[in-house]
Formats: C-alpha cells, structure tokens, sequence
C-alpha cells in the first residue's frame, strides 16, 4: 500500500468530492507469467517537500509533510442526506420496495389526473369567456328585437318604426285589401308570392320598408296598386309588399317576427 | 489601497456610454416620476380638510358577500324619486334594472312612464315616445349647462360610476348624505351653500337631500334617513359594478380550484424534481483515474 | 390486492386509459363543483339575492 504516489498538480481539484481513499498511479497488478506493459508517467513529478507544499491542498493541512504517505481522506465532508426526498414506503431496510411500487406510482398518477382535470376546468372557463366575448354585447341584443303595439295602429294605416336601422313597416290591412291580394293569381306577379307566404295573420303585414330596387323608403298607401309606391324610381308594391311595376326586381323583405298576444308583435 | 478594493465601482466603469446614459435617464425618470406621483397624491390629501368617514359595515363587505338585492330596490326607489331631480344615471339603461331590483314587467312599466326622445322621423322632426327597455335612464338636465345654471353653477355629477369616482366611495357617500349639520361659528357660507364636514372644503352645494320619512318604501321598511342612504349607496354600488356578484361567485371558483392546484402542483414539482436534486456529483478526471 | 392496486391496473397503468378517465373525470368534475360552489355561494348570501326575493313582485 505505501508505495510513491505520483500526482500532477490538479489533483486538488480532483479530490475535493470524493469520500474515499484513493490509490493513485493505480496500474494492473502484475500476474504471474504475463507482465503487463508499464506506463510511466511522461514527466514525473518529484515529491520533495517543497513540490508538496506547492500543489497540495494547503500547507496547514499537510504538515508535517513527509515524503512517504499523503493521506487525502476527508472526514470532514458531509454526504448530504436525501431522507426527505425519500417516501415513507421506502424507508424501511427490511422492506422490499417493489412491493409498494403500485401504491407508489398510483399516488403519483392520481395526483396528476386531478392537476390535469382542474386545468381543464380553468382553460374551459378561460376559452368560454374569450368565445362569450365576440357575442353581441346586451345593448347591441336589447335593440336587436323590438316590440310593436299593435292598438295604436288603426286599420288602414301604415305604422314605421325604426329597427336595426332600417324602417319597418306595420300595416293594419282593411278586408277589402285582404280580399284583393288573397285573390291574386301568381301569374301576374314579377316576383311570385302567394299571400298566405307573407303574412302571418290576414290583417297585419310587417314587411322592411326598403324598395328592393335602390334602397329609397317607399311612401305608403300610394301607387297604382294601393300598397306602396317607391319615389324615387317610381316601383309600385301592393298591399302584401309585392312589385307590380317598376323597376324593382323583388318583392319587399318580411323579417323575422311573431306575435306574443293580440295586441303585441316581436319583431327580430 | 489597492485598486482590488474598488471592484464593486468598477463595473461600471465598463459600461459604454449609452449604457451608462441610459440608465442614469432610467433612474432620473423612475425617480423623478414616482416623486411627482407622490407629491400629487399627497396635495390632494393635504388640500382635504373634510372629516374622516366612518367605515361601515356594509352588507356586501366580505369576499363572497352578494349585494343585498332588497336594499338595491329600495336605493333605486330613493334615487328615481329623490336623486333623480339632479343627478343622472346616464349609463345606465332600464333592461339592466331587470333581474337586479326590478321584475321585467315593472322595468317596463318604469320606462314607458318617461317620454324618451326619439328620431328623426319621417319629416325629420325629433318625437318623443314612451320610453322602452332598452332606453338609458333619462336625465334630469340635457347637458351640463342647463344643470349648473339649474344649480347655482354647481354640477350634480352623475352616479352611475360615483361609488368608483370617490375615494372609499361607498362610506363617504353615506357620510356625506347623512352628515349635514349647521356651519359652526365662523364658517360663512355663499347664497344656497349648505355644510357638510365630509365634503372637502365643507360648503357644498347640494342640500340635504334625505330626511326621515322623505318617501315612503314599497316594502314597508321604516325610511329614515341613514336608512334611504344606505339603500341608495348600495344601488349606486351596484350601478357602478353591475358584475358584483358574478364577480364573487367566480372568485370563489377561482380560489377553489386554483387552492387544490396548488397543493397538487407543489407534489408534481416535488416529484419530478427529486430525481435531479438527490444526485451525488463528484468529478473523477482522466488524468487521475485513467491513467 | 387493495383498491388502489386494482385502479393501478385498470385506469393508471396505461396512459390511454388514463387519459380518457381523466376527460371523463373532468365533464362531471365541473358540473359538480360549479354546482357545489353556487349552492354554497346561495346559502353564505340566502335572502339577499333577486332570485331569493323576486317571487314578492310577480
């Protein structure tokens, strides 16, 4: 064992994390009938007392120096200890660990299904805000559907209301104008629409108030047919919002609408 | 001494130029920015002789606490038939009442008691109609003008945000609705000034607005005063965060959910990383085990 | 072999498995704690809401 170490200068470094002893120059012991090729060192270094006090550790530490045996344990150094990190499972000796690995291991999973199942809670929340917020906003939804009293509207009249920007029409038709557009035959329509298609009760039709040709509003209760007649290219409509003549191509829009009772219509 | 003991200043001497430059501006404006943040917010406290408000205990004062939607019904009975002489609610539109103080047949009756006006008709005139649901409250004065000229060239400011546009809102609202007195000796007051500790300055414009009894609730509750302002400081509170309640409930959620996360990502940090950080490193060079 | 050897088996143990327990987990996780947090969040607030006093005025 106390055979001449040789040790270049860096060994220092080398020594610091290492718990054991260790044998430097550590070269295959020789068997018996086959010696193995010696490596020498290419440039040995000599340990005199002055060499050693150089490249060791520190002088404090290796003094007295003697030439012979330079001992490098280091009782000093604490291993760290992992016992936190470790499962009460596996702590005991005695116990094989296998048996607990399941348990374990299905600890773990659980844990990261009920991680992954409250991160989906939170991302379903998130992307449910973000997709409710190109939703109409309430004002624009408050104005989007509006409510007509029918009462105020006396028969024969045409009542406008705004709506979504554009003028509705509401008109309280009289039996006679019943009589006439219920009787009209399709064949002398540009644009043919029976008028059991446009109104949902005989006496009410609710139609758009813009002429299909360019856009103008049409003046009610005028034009050849009685219904409505547009002034700005002359189209004249009847009373279930029909062209008859003129340059329009299609009849006038009836919107989406319903009635709540009697005397309320929802529009939109 | 050596110049070893100056390394700490010798950083900087590294720096470029520009470097240096920039961050002497940086650290002037971040200075010089929160000084004035400072110095403004302080004038306005010392400029503020108004007496402390008392903290009180409102109702919807805790976490999870929704408002107490009675109390908002009765705020909003107080203001239409007391604040609503001067003050507007500009923003606030009568289908938001439904669901929150008002039933939406009752919204509705409310609304089509106001005359809203509404155009340009047919011939291009301005109209007015019974109000709808989807109208905003109307004010009481069209525009700022009208109402200093309505008011002694004071300005009743609208409510709809007021609880957020005063500082500790809710309290100082009730403060200053409850806490008109007589000006003690010495204080002069203008024509049609009133005093009233709570507001800075003391002589405020707006008189006495509550008195016991001054309406009388649909409920039955006794209306006193402090009574009416508290009711109507919760409406107001309401009004300037409608998401109040929704806004707790989510919180709740929030906290839940994100506690248990916590606890299970705190495990899965432990987990995953007690392989790294268990590890024994120690170096065994070439040269002196290969040798 | 106690319960959890059994789940380890059946659900954990192949990530497959695991997977579609857990998006089904999530589905009936949300209802319940939406369902749960709202009931409590009515019983801390009980009166106080419109839905608590809106029958009064309909």
């Amino acid at each position: 064992m106390f055979r001449n170490i040789q040790l270049n200068g860096n060994i220092a470094n080398a020594v610091k994390g290492c718990t054991e002893v260790v044998a430097t120059t550590s070269t295959k012991a020789p068997f018996a009938g086959k010696s193995p090729k010696q490596v020498l060192p290419t440039k040995p270094i000599f340990l005199t007392n002055y060499n050693l006090q150089s490249t060791l550790l520190s002088k404090k530490a290796l003094t007295p120096v003697t030439t012979t045996q330079v001992r490098l344990v280091h009782t000093d150094f604490k291993v760290p200890d992992y016992t936190a990190y470790r499962r009460d499972s596996v702590k005991n000796p005695s116990a094989s660990n296998r048996d607990t690995f399941e348990k374990r291991n299905a600890f773990t999973y659980m844990v990261l299904g009920t991680a992954v199942t409250g991160t989906m809670f939170c991302a379903k929340a998130v992307v449910h805000k973000f997709v409710l917020s190109m939703a109409p906003a309430a004002d624009v939804l408050a104005l989007a559907s509006i409510e007509v009293n029918l009462n105020e509207i006396p028969e024969g009249k045409n009542a406008t209301i705004k709506w979504r920007g554009k003028p509705l029409f509401v008109r309280h038709r009289t039996s006679a104008e019943i009589q006439i557009e219920q009787n009209t035959s399709l064949s002398e329509l540009r644009d043919p629409e029976d008028d059991s298609v446009r109104v949902q009760k005989p006496e009410w039709l609710v139609i758009i108030g813009v002429c299909t040709h360019l856009g103008c509003v049409p003046i009610a209760n005028a034009g050849e047919w009685g219904g409505y007649y547009c002034p700005c290219h002359g189209s004249h409509y009847d009373a279930a919002g029909r062209i008859r003549k003129g340059p329009a191509p299609s009849n006038m829009e009836v919107p989406p609408y319903k009635f709540i009772d009697d005397n309320t219509l929802l529009v939109g | 001494m050596t110049s070893s003991t100056f390394s700490f200043f010798k950083a900087a001497s590294r720096w470029s130029k520009n470097h240096k430059f920039f961050l002497t501006s940086f650290g002037v404006l971040a200075g010089g920015g929160s000084s004035i943040i400072y110095a403004l917010e302080q004038s306005i406290h010392a400029s503020n002789d108004a007496a402390h408000v008392a903290k009180q205990k409102w109702n919807h004062n805790g976490w999870f606490d929704t408002l107490d939607h009675a109390s908002v019904r009765r705020g909003w009975e107080v203001y239409k038939n007391v604040c609503a002489a001067c003050h507007s609610v500009e923003y606030l539109a009568y289908r938001e009442l439904v669901g929150v103080c008002l039933t939406e047949n009752e919204a509705k009756a409310e609304a089509a008691e106001q005359m809203i006006e509404d155009g340009p008709d047919e011939t291009g005139a301005m109209f007015k109609r019974p109000g709808k649901l989807s109208d905003l409250i109307p004010k009481p004065y069209p525009n700022e003008e009208a109402a200093r000229y309505a008011n002694n060239g004071a300005y009743p400011p609208d409510l709809t945000y007021i609880t957020q546009a005063r500082i500790d809102g809710e309290n100082y609202i009730f403060s200053l609705l409850t806490g008109y007195m007589d000006p003690p000796a010495g204080v002069v007051l203008a024509e049609n000034q009133h005093f009233n500790p709570y507001f800075p300055g003391g002589a405020i414009g707006m008189a006495q607005a509550l008195y016991d009894e001054i309406i009388e609730y649909e409920d039955g509750t006794p209306a006193t005063q402090s009574q009416c302002a508290k009711d109507v400081v919760t409406f107001l509170k309401w009004c300037a965060e409608p998401e109040h309640d929704t806004r707790k409930l989510f919180a709740m959620k929030a906290f839940t959910i994100l506690g248990v996360l916590n606890l299970v990502v705190w495990y899965l940090h432990r987990h995953y990383w007690s392989v790294m950080k268990t590890r024994k490193i120690f170096q065994s060079p070439k040269s002196l085990f290969k040798k | 072999m106690s319960i959890v050897n059994v789940l380890y088996k059946t659900v954990l143990k192949r990530p497959s498995r695991f997977f579609v327990v857990v998006a089904v987990t999530s589905l009936f996780f949300e209802r319940t704690v939406d369902i749960g947090i709202e009931s409590l969040y009515d019983r801390i607030n009980r009166g106080k809401q419109w839905k608590d006093i809106s029958s009064k005025y309909e």
